[in-house]
């Protein structure tokens, strides 16, 4: 490929994000190319050094905040025409219901994703405070002499232990799976935005 | 390994490469290479971090009819380098530690 068409099709495909922030990059992957190729590299090979296009572009587009690329898609390419504001302003009981409730779907599932995640650490938080509970209680009674209860307030309290540190490991790597889950549906969501326009 | 710790280390990595004289991308991917292999986008991320963290400022200058950017480092990426220095005397001494064992029954 020549650095003429790793260039323009770059463009192409990150044409959705801001014009400074491409520019930026293209600039950066122009100036490696000509420094391979005054290195003794040919053009094919210095365009080939910099990486496959398609990694290149979704590391990108992972990197730019989510805000940015809806930000940039919503802001018109051109002057509205008059009846363009007309159409958008007498339309808009239908578009601005139909993007609140994306926004607000999107919103519940992070909540909800998130909410569960806070429950299972909150159901670990309760059950240490239950120990340190049972604990001393059984500490009370053996003190009280009532040594029987007391032993097996304990037992209560190691087998709460045990069961514990398997429910903290269960919320640490169910925390980890949200967070990647999160991430995913955030790249889901920018490649909706970049993809259409690309088609 | 740790996200977090490879992106510590790659922006050290960085700075350290223009640390003795100000460098370019391509100079910077190549000095590095023996050591460590990065990409152009995974360098382009890391130069943007250091410069909005002001470890280092950038300016073009003109370079056989077009514009090269040079990276110079600041007295902030200077102290970031040691504080790195100081920070992984420690971990050595751990890592010694941790594989006292390992070496001994060699």
């Amino acid at each position: 490929m020549s650095k003429q068409n790793f260039i323009s099709d770059l463009r192409a495909r990150l044409s959705t994000l801001p014009v400074a922030e491409v520019e930026e990059r293209i600039n950066f992957y122009s100036e490696m190319i000509d420094d391979r190729i005054e290195d003794g590299l040919s053009e094919d090979e210095a365009v080939s050094a910099i990486g496959n296009i398609d990694d290149i572009v979704s590391q990108i587009i992972s990197e730019i905040p989510l805000t940015t690329i809806v930000k940039e898609k919503i802001k018109p390419k051109k002057q509205l025409r008059i009846w363009e504001i007309i159409f958008l302003a007498v339309s808009s009981p239908i578009w601005l219901s139909l993007i609140i409730s994306a926004i607000s779907v999107i919103l519940s599932l992070y909540i909800s994703l998130w909410s569960v995640i806070i429950s299972l650490w909150a159901v670990f938080i309760s059950v240490c405070a239950s120990i340190i509970g049972i604990i001393a209680s059984g500490i009370l009674h053996i003190m009280s002499s009532n040594y029987l209860a007391g032993v097996a307030l304990g037992n209560v309290g190691v087998v709460c232990t045990g069961l514990s540190i398997f429910i903290y490991f269960g919320c640490r790597a169910a925390t980890k799976g949200t967070l990647y889950l999160t991430k995913k549906l955030a790249l889901g969501i920018k490649n909706c935005f970049i993809k259409k326009e690309v088609s | 390994m740790d996200i977090q710790l490879k992106r510590g280390l790659l922006d050290v990595c960085v700075l350290a490469a223009i640390k003795d004289e100000d460098s370019y991308g391509y100079k910077i991917i190549k000095d590095m290479k023996p050591y460590i292999e990065m990409s152009e986008s995974t360098l382009y991320t890391i130069l943007k971090r250091l410069e909005l963290s002001e470890m280092l400022t950038v300016k073009s200058v003109e370079h056989n009819g077009r514009l090269r950017k040079y990276y110079s480092i600041t007295e902030a990426g200077i102290r970031r380098i040691e504080d790195f220095k100081e920070e992984w005397r420690e971990v050595m001494s751990i890592y010694r530690f941790v594989t006292k064992e390992d070496t001994g029954n060699e």
